[in-house]
């Protein structure tokens, strides 16, 4: 693969006004054409702040980005001025967020909303643009789509509206799609129906996507690749099944150790101790050291560098990985 | 035939809500929950699970009558609790408990963690000051947080450890049967399992009985020893939870197993799919109300309204042809961790267990 990636994320730091350190501290990724990386972490990981960045949607003041570069196809989309910016956004990269309610239009019939996303972007006329909102609508499977055209998103279930939202992200055909929880306020039986509808049609358009979840679950079944986010740092990334079957950080073990599983037994579920450093005031070394088992001195004091992991794209930032080399040498 | 102890039951409950009256015509009825008979065992934990909208929260407020019924009874160790009055049920309160989802909004913020904690005891006027102190602080160290947050109040704390205190809360009357509405899933995995750590421990410690209310199935393979599985207001399935797992006899669940998320990779997905969305628990279908999404349905479905039935041992379904149907339960991946990788997680869990449950740090 010599094709340059689509998205080539390096070093990107996002900081709080008036703190000391970075919230998001030197993230670098990158993603290629079609390929769906999950970024995955726990609350405050700063998942969502990465998104917003990449936008350009991120709430300056009191946040701003102190860093880095997102080159996607020859621009820089931290510093792309907002004009241009907003010619990406829509069309090249497309949005979906957790909760569809809050943005979609309560007052824009959905079939305007996708047709106004369509003509923001393109020479189509009103009549081809509500054409091709029928397609989408179509496309992501809404029973009924032309009397759909001319609903109000409170006539929806959250499913269906989930669904126009998919429907408004893949109207023009993004090269990318940034997705922010989106199954998360689904229940589970219609979050298993929009998640294979989203593959689908990323199998069809070969759309890049990052997917940006809490839950493991989600992550094992959409992923190409995955990033592991902790208080503001990637602590872990690699190929899905060198995260799942070779996970190297102790936050990486301990995530997955915690979720109770589905195979049953009754034993205590193993923790991580203690919560998440706040935004503001971020340690200095290793930010999991606080939480770690198996964190010392170095740890607390020295951020870790990131190594390889194997011999693939699997990096992990942590001084003890792999954790059995640190008993052996005990 | 087994007897079981029985601590809280319910015949025929029922509650409605009224919808909005059109300007013509008879205001709809919500029949949010719709003929349930319910027995709580005594020191189980018994879990609820459904989809939103099928009537679960509403169900668990009655047991505890933190809302009266439309309709039925709700039976506390011997006592009909359905139409007591106000006075009584106040004193009853101690035994029954309850834990809600969101910690915060159930916290008054004016008060301190140590008054908050304190207020159902002052309620049930339990011993002097001092007594009440002692056992305060014996609770905070139960759930796990330093006597040091007494004076501290609620928006100081993250989400888990103000599920702590709500748990405290709700425990420090020494309750009999404390009803959890999806008591960890507005929490983060790794703070959810300290918390579902905390609540197990409780319940042996004190010999509680336990109804969860949860849409989370691995939480609920975790916690539970019996299921009840909800749908539009009626239970559909019941069993004990490793046999409903594994061997469901209501297509519904089945559905609901096929579309957990498996953090594995290669896991098996099941080709049951459920399709299209919940009906409105306005205008409910005929016959089974799970008889539009369900693959299955035939025509008695759409017909007869399947009642709740022996399948076998300790196992219910509300199915037409829960005898007949063979439906796929939970399958892993079947795929093990490299004994490497399992070394690993021993690692985790062995070094993980030797710190203490949690930090003494506090967030901002």
């Amino acid at each position: 693969m010599t094709e340059a990636p689509l998205l080539d994320v390096a070093g990107l730091s996002i900081r709080i006004d008036g703190t000391a350190r970075d919230l998001v501290s030197d993230l670098s990724f990158t993603l290629n054409k079609g390929e769906t990386l999950c970024i995955v972490g726990e609350s405050g990981c700063g998942k969502s702040l990465t998104a917003l960045a990449l936008m350009g949607l991120l709430a300056t003041p009191p946040l701003r980005v102190t860093g880095g570069t997102a080159r996607f196809r020859g621009d820089d989309l931290l510093t792309l001025p907002p004009a241009q910016m907003r010619k990406l956004r829509g069309d090249r990269i497309g949005m979906i967020f957790q909760e569809p309610m809050t943005s979609l239009n309560p007052a824009l019939k959905i079939g305007d909303q996708i047709a106004e996303a369509v003509r923001r972007h393109t020479e189509l006329s009103e009549a081809d643009a509500r054409a091709h909102a029928l397609e989408m609508l179509r496309r992501v499977r809404i029973p009924a789509p032309e009397t759909r055209l001319d609903v109000y998103p409170h006539n929806l279930s959250g499913g269906m509206r989930q669904r126009v939202m998919i429907a408004i992200a893949l109207a023009n055909t993004p090269d990318l799609v940034l997705a922010d929880e989106p199954t998360t306020a689904l229940d589970v039986t219609i979050q298993a129906q929009v998640l294979e509808l989203m593959r689908n049609l990323q199998r069809d358009t070969g759309t890049a996507m990052i997917l940006i979840t809490h839950d493991l679950g989600v992550v094992a079944e959409m992923a190409d690749h995955v990033a592991v986010m902790y208080a503001g740092q990637m602590v872990e990334t690699g190929p899905v099944a060198a995260i799942f079957d070779d996970p190297q950080h102790p936050y990486t073990i301990g995530l997955m150790s915690s979720m109770p599983g589905l195979d049953g037994g009754s034993d205590r579920l193993v923790t991580i101790p203690g919560v998440v450093p706040p935004a503001r005031d971020m340690p200095g070394g290793c930010r999991f050291a606080a939480r770690c088992p198996f964190a010392d001195a170095q740890c607390a004091q020295v951020p870790p560098t990131t190594s390889a992991a194997g011999n693939t794209s699997h990096r992990v930032a942590c001084w003890k990985a792999p954790l059995e080399q640190q008993e052996d040498a005990a | 035939m087994i007897r079981h102890d029985i601590i809280l039951e319910t015949q025929a409950l029922q509650k409605r809500f009224a919808g909005r009256k059109p300007f013509f015509g008879e205001a709809k009825v919500v029949r949010a929950v719709d003929g349930i008979n319910l027995k709580v065992r005594r020191g189980e934990t018994l879990a609820i699970v459904g989809e939103s909208g099928c009537g679960k929260s509403t169900l668990a407020r009655l047991l505890v009558r933190l809302m009266p019924p439309s309709d039925g009874t709700v039976v506390y160790e011997g006592r009909n609790i359905a139409n007591i009055a106000p006075e009584e049920m106040r004193h009853l309160r101690r035994d029954l408990q309850f834990i809600f989802q969101d910690p915060f909004s159930s916290l008054n913020p004016r008060m301190t963690i140590g008054a908050l904690i304190e207020e159902p005891l002052r309620v049930h006027k339990f011993g002097t000051k001092q007594d009440r102190r002692v056992k305060v602080a014996e609770m905070l160290a139960r759930v796990g947080l330093p006597a040091s947050v007494i004076d501290r109040y609620p928006h100081e704390f993250s989400g888990g450890q103000r599920q702590r205190i709500g748990i405290a809360r709700a425990l420090i009357t020494g309750p009999k049967v404390v009803i959890g509405d999806e008591p960890v899933s507005a929490l983060d995995v790794s703070i959810q399992a300290q918390v579902i750590n905390i609540l197990q421990d409780l319940k042996d410690d004190l010999g509680l009985t336990l109804v969860i209310i949860a849409h989370d199935l691995a939480v609920v393979r975790h916690m539970a020893d019996r299921v009840a599985v909800m749908y539009l207001g009626e239970i559909v399935e019941q069993g004990p939870v490793a046999d409903l797992f594994a061997n469901p006899k209501h297509p519904y669940t089945a559905a609901l197993i096929a579309a957990i998320p498996v953090a594995e990779i290669g896991a098996r997905h099941a080709a049951t799919k459920l399709e299209g969305d919940p009906p409105n628990p306005i205008d409910l279908p005929t016959g089974c109300r799970f008889h539009p999404r369900c693959q299955h349905a035939t025509q008695i479905c759409q017909t007869n309204r399947p009642a709740l039935d022996g399948t076998g041992p300790d196992r219910w379904a509300a199915c037409h042809h829960a005898n007949t149907l063979s439906l796929q339960g939970y399958i892993g991946s079947g795929h093990s961790r490299s004994p490497t990788t399992q070394a690993r997680f021993d690692l985790y869990r062995a070094a993980s267990a030797v710190l203490p449950p949690q930090d003494q740090k506090t967030t901002t």
